[in-house]
């Protein structure tokens, strides 16, 4: 334990390092700031923009955009974009390494398998976290800026499910990455399976199970459409679905040859 | 005590066998070169040991702790050189053996001192640039650094000369053969003057099996064919001698070449007054006239081809 322990301190760091050195969390910081500021600013200037343009004499009467707009346009920034940023970044964090061999230094000082995929489970967690937080206070801050009211139910839940979607995508990544060869198999792999989960989501009966409804609920959420309890057992299935990523991955890890 | 001990260990990839009842020791305190063709096994072999492949059966025994597949706890006692060692580029040296000691759970203190100890050794103290512009010869060297840090008792080099100028292999073996005073080595290779110089025991492996293992000096006594080689002038056929040669009782073989004469003889030392005597009477223009040593070449091309 105090070896696993140490084990995974030391490699926890090393994880960071990469991240700074790598400019990894300046992409991803700058990239989520953008989201959190460009959102409001685009549900504000809409009407502006349509109207300035010749539409040849066609009248457009817009209505005056709502707060619910502005975290609408978040949301979707969020859940689409944001997403591809997230598989992008950590797409390759394990693959990278299983392709270079820079792992096996590592590895032949007793370091343990499992720990070396924890710190780099909790690494791109912290990091997420961090552009997600950016993002979502950025967000908050200028929509109450520019919408004067900007109060909304269900936000911080709402909120809550995007950041575990995240969560989810990458123990995703990181199952796929010891389960597929190859410098892009993990990540095609886990874009795959993805696209799977939103092509389930077809049938009405699947959605409470999926995670995918973690990030196509959320407007639905502020405007009442949705009850925040009708998501509860969604966050459970997630949550006990990144579990079993980790789990497997790292069963499949200790198995793996290097 | 043997530090390293393999029984019987069998591996396949699909139907081909690499491996085939693999067995030897290798006692505390020697350099052994573990030799062999490309192909031959050598690398599966080091990647068994270090449990990152697993064997099909047979035990493999390091420091007297069974080693067993994905789990890397018999590590401890190992330091291991990959043929192309692989770094996080964006770290510097001292960053990265930092790296390596707090994993294996070195003290601030003990790390700070064998850095810069295994630095100096290496020839790397003073570079703080980032590994990515390393050269392939400063990478092995940092590699080998990295191996020795946790003072290991069995120090594994998986042909750490092959990929080097010779300047870079001159270094590398240099620093091995100052290592060998701490720690057992094990150590691949196909480059035989490498095993010549630094190795005191070897085991060649070929098609899976060790075809002929133990001292260095012994092996070469024993592979002993005594060879005298004579050189003739430009203006002489040495065809010419050849024959002559033959009928001498003490030969038993003789080889031409352009301008060599190769004679093989049951005693170098005792016959060569009968040669001699021979090129004296026929007035052969002798250039060079030499017992030749067996090298480890030509032992190696007996036992593997």
């Amino acid at each position: 334990m105090v070896i696993f322990m140490r084990g995974f301190l030391a490699f926890t760091k090393k994880e960071f390092l990469e991240q700074l050195r790598t400019y990894k969390w300046l992409i991803f910081l700058a990239v989520f700031f953008l989201f959190g500021l460009m959102s409001p600013l685009l549900a504000k200037l809409t009407p502006d923009i349509l109207s300035s343009m010749d539409m040849g004499g066609i009248q457009l009467n817009l209505p005056e955009p709502t707060v619910m707009d502005a975290y609408s346009q978040y949301f979707k920034n969020m859940t689409q974009m944001g997403v591809v940023v997230v598989l992008l970044v950590f797409g390759s964090i394990l693959s990278n390494e299983l392709i270079k061999g820079t792992l096996v230094n590592i590895l032949a000082k007793g370091m343990s398998r499992t720990a070396v995929l924890l710190s780099k489970y909790t690494a791109a967690v912290i990091l997420w976290s961090a552009g997600f937080l950016l993002s979502a206070a950025t967000n908050y801050g200028y929509t109450v800026y520019l919408f004067k009211n900007a109060s909304v139910p269900n936000l911080m839940f709402s909120m809550f499910c995007l950041w575990l979607f995240g969560c989810f995508i990458i123990a995703l990544i990181l199952l796929s990455s010891v389960a597929a060869a190859g410098s892009f198999g993990g990540l095609i792999l886990s874009a795959v399976t993805l696209i799977i989960l939103l092509m389930v989501n077809i049938f009405p009966k699947a959605e409470k199970f999926n995670p995918v409804t973690l990030v196509s609920k959320n407007t639905a959420l502020l405007n009442g459409t949705n009850k925040a309890g009708d998501l509860y057992l969604t966050v459970a299935m997630t949550t006990t679905l990144i579990a079993v990523c980790i789990i497997t991955a790292v069963l499949l890890f200790k198995k793996k040859q290097i | 005590m043997a530090i390293l001990e393999l029984d019987k260990v069998s591996k396949s990839f699909g139907a081909v066998k690499v491996i085939g009842d693999l067995s030897f020791q290798v006692p505390d305190h020697s350099v052994f070169g573990f030799i062999g063709k490309n192909g031959a096994g050598k690398t599966t072999t080091m990647k068994m040991i270090l449990g990152f492949l697993q064997q099909d059966s047979g035990v493999i025994h390091v420091c007297g702790e069974k080693v067993s597949y994905g789990n890397t706890k018999a590590n401890r006692n190992i330091g291991y050189l990959p043929d192309v060692p692989e770094f996080y580029g964006y770290m510097n040296p001292k960053e990265y053996l930092k790296l390596c000691g707090e994993i294996t759970g070195l003290k601030k203190e003990i790390i700070q001192s064998r850095t810069k100890e295994l630095l100096e050794l290496v020839g790397l103290d003073g570079v703080n640039r980032r590994i990515h512009g390393f050269s392939r010869g400063m990478k092995q060297r940092l590699g080998i650094a990295q191996a020795l840090l946790n003072e290991p008792k069995l120090l594994i080099c998986d042909e750490p000369t092959s990929a080097l100028d010779p300047m870079g292999r001159k270094e590398i073996l240099d620093i091995l053969s100052l290592a060998k005073n701490k720690t057992t080595i094990l150590f691949s290779t196909h480059i035989l003057s490498d095993v010549e110089r630094i190795c005191d025991r070897i085991g060649v492996l070929n098609q899976g099996k060790l075809v002929l293992e133990g001292d260095v000096s012994d092996i070469k006594h024993k592979y002993r064919k005594d060879t005298v080689r004579v050189e003739v002038g430009k203006s002489f056929q040495p065809e010419k001698a050849a024959d002559g040669l033959r009928k001498l009782t003490a030969v038993t073989n003789v080889r031409t070449d352009n301008r060599i004469i190769e004679i093989q003889v049951h005693n170098a030392e005792d016959s060569g007054a009968d040669i001699l005597a021979f090129l004296l009477k026929e007035a052969v223009p002798v250039i060079r006239y030499e017992i030749m040593e067996p090298s480890l070449e030509n032992v190696f091309l007996q036992v593997v081809v």
